[in-house]
């Protein structure tokens, strides 16, 4: 059965980035948001097993999407990718409870490696 | 060229907005180190306008505030702009401040700040943003604008001449502070097609 993941990023590029850089032969169905709050409805009915998220985005950031992600409990293992490179927002976010922080843009061996670091995906598997 | 030459469609101004949040992370990322601060990010705003509306679209700055500002030209692969740096008076004490220096309030020692900045900021910014579309831009000496003087006046002398651009707008923040930057990237409408057809490549990678 194919991986539910979400994408979710204010821009429409920044999306198809980060798709094109997900191992090709990973089993995913994806789901797309374009801000926070959106994301959550879609986390909500478990179409997010896991979620890729931006930080800087319009009605709602990634910080308050997170915050609520943690407190709701919410079933998704975030890995946020952001341009916003701070040692504060790594911090930040891993303090509310982000899996890992990727910078932007995405690359193809980073997205490999996260997925395989935290045993998302098998190495053979890819 | 006449106005009606240029559009700016959704999805490439999408693709702008993207290039310059990445580009303006890894400048605010300089700056909060240097600072030891953390520097809030705004979403970046993509336009295309008139030289006698940039006063005007500077929408972070109230019309009396008084600003002191830099720009600072580039070009590199028949691209070609101008990067302005904006600081309002309320940001200097704020500066100092994280920088340890006690001898705010006298000019020469804000020009450095405003300098200093400046620095950090565009050079950082015009250097990732053109990264991501491979190209390399040479940047001109920076100039001061003006110091502690309203924005009505201030880009009527450009360091490149242009009528219409492409600008792209980060207004940063310092956290728990009301001190903001206004960055502003701005492409000569000469400069758009080229832009767009290295954006075209990055589409079809």
């Amino acid at each position: 059965m194919p991986t539910p993941i979400l994408i979710c990023d204010d821009s429409a590029f920044a999306r198809k980035q980060m798709i094109r850089a997900l191992p090709k032969s990973w089993d995913v169905e994806v789901s797309q948001a374009s801000n926070g709050e959106e994301a959550l409805e879609i986390i909500r009915a478990g179409k997010a097993e896991v979620t890729f998220l931006d930080l800087t985005m319009p009605v709602m950031d990634g910080y308050e999407t997170l915050s609520i992600i943690h407190s709701e409990d919410l079933p998704t293992m975030v890995i946020v990718v952001s341009g916003d490179i701070q040692p504060e927002a790594m911090q930040r976010v891993k303090k509310l409870g982000a899996m890992e922080f990727i910078r932007k843009p995405i690359t193809s061996e980073k997205a490999k490696e996260t997925l395989v670091t935290y045993g998302i995906v098998q190495e053979g598997e890819i | 060229m006449t106005s009606q030459a240029l559009d700016l469609n959704e999805e490439y101004r999408d693709i702008y907005q993207e290039l310059v949040n990445v580009a303006m992370g890894r400048a605010a990322d300089l700056l909060a180190r240097l600072l030891d601060t953390y520097i809030i990010l705004p979403v970046p705003k993509v336009n295309l306008l008139a030289r006698t509306e940039l006063a005007m679209t500077l929408a972070a700055l109230d019309k009396n505030d008084r600003v002191s500002a830099v720009c600072q030209g580039f070009s590199g692969d028949r691209i070609s702009g101008e990067a302005l740096l904006l600081l309002t008076d309320a940001t200097f004490p704020d500066l100092a401040h994280l920088l340890g220096s006690e001898s705010t309030g006298s000019r020469g020692n804000e020009l450095e700040l405003l300098m200093d900045t400046a620095n950090v900021l565009i050079g950082a910014c015009l250097k990732g943003f053109a990264e991501q579309i491979d190209v390399e831009f040479a940047q001109s000496l920076p100039e001061v604008l003006g110091q502690h003087r309203k924005v009505d006046g201030l880009f009527d002398q450009p360091a490149i001449p242009w009528e219409q651009a492409l600008a792209i707008e980060v207004t940063y923040r310092l956290e728990n502070k009301e001190s903001t930057f206004e960055l502003l990237l701005l492409f000569t409408s000469e400069s758009i097609e080229i832009l767009n057809n290295k954006i075209n490549f990055l589409l079809e990678e």
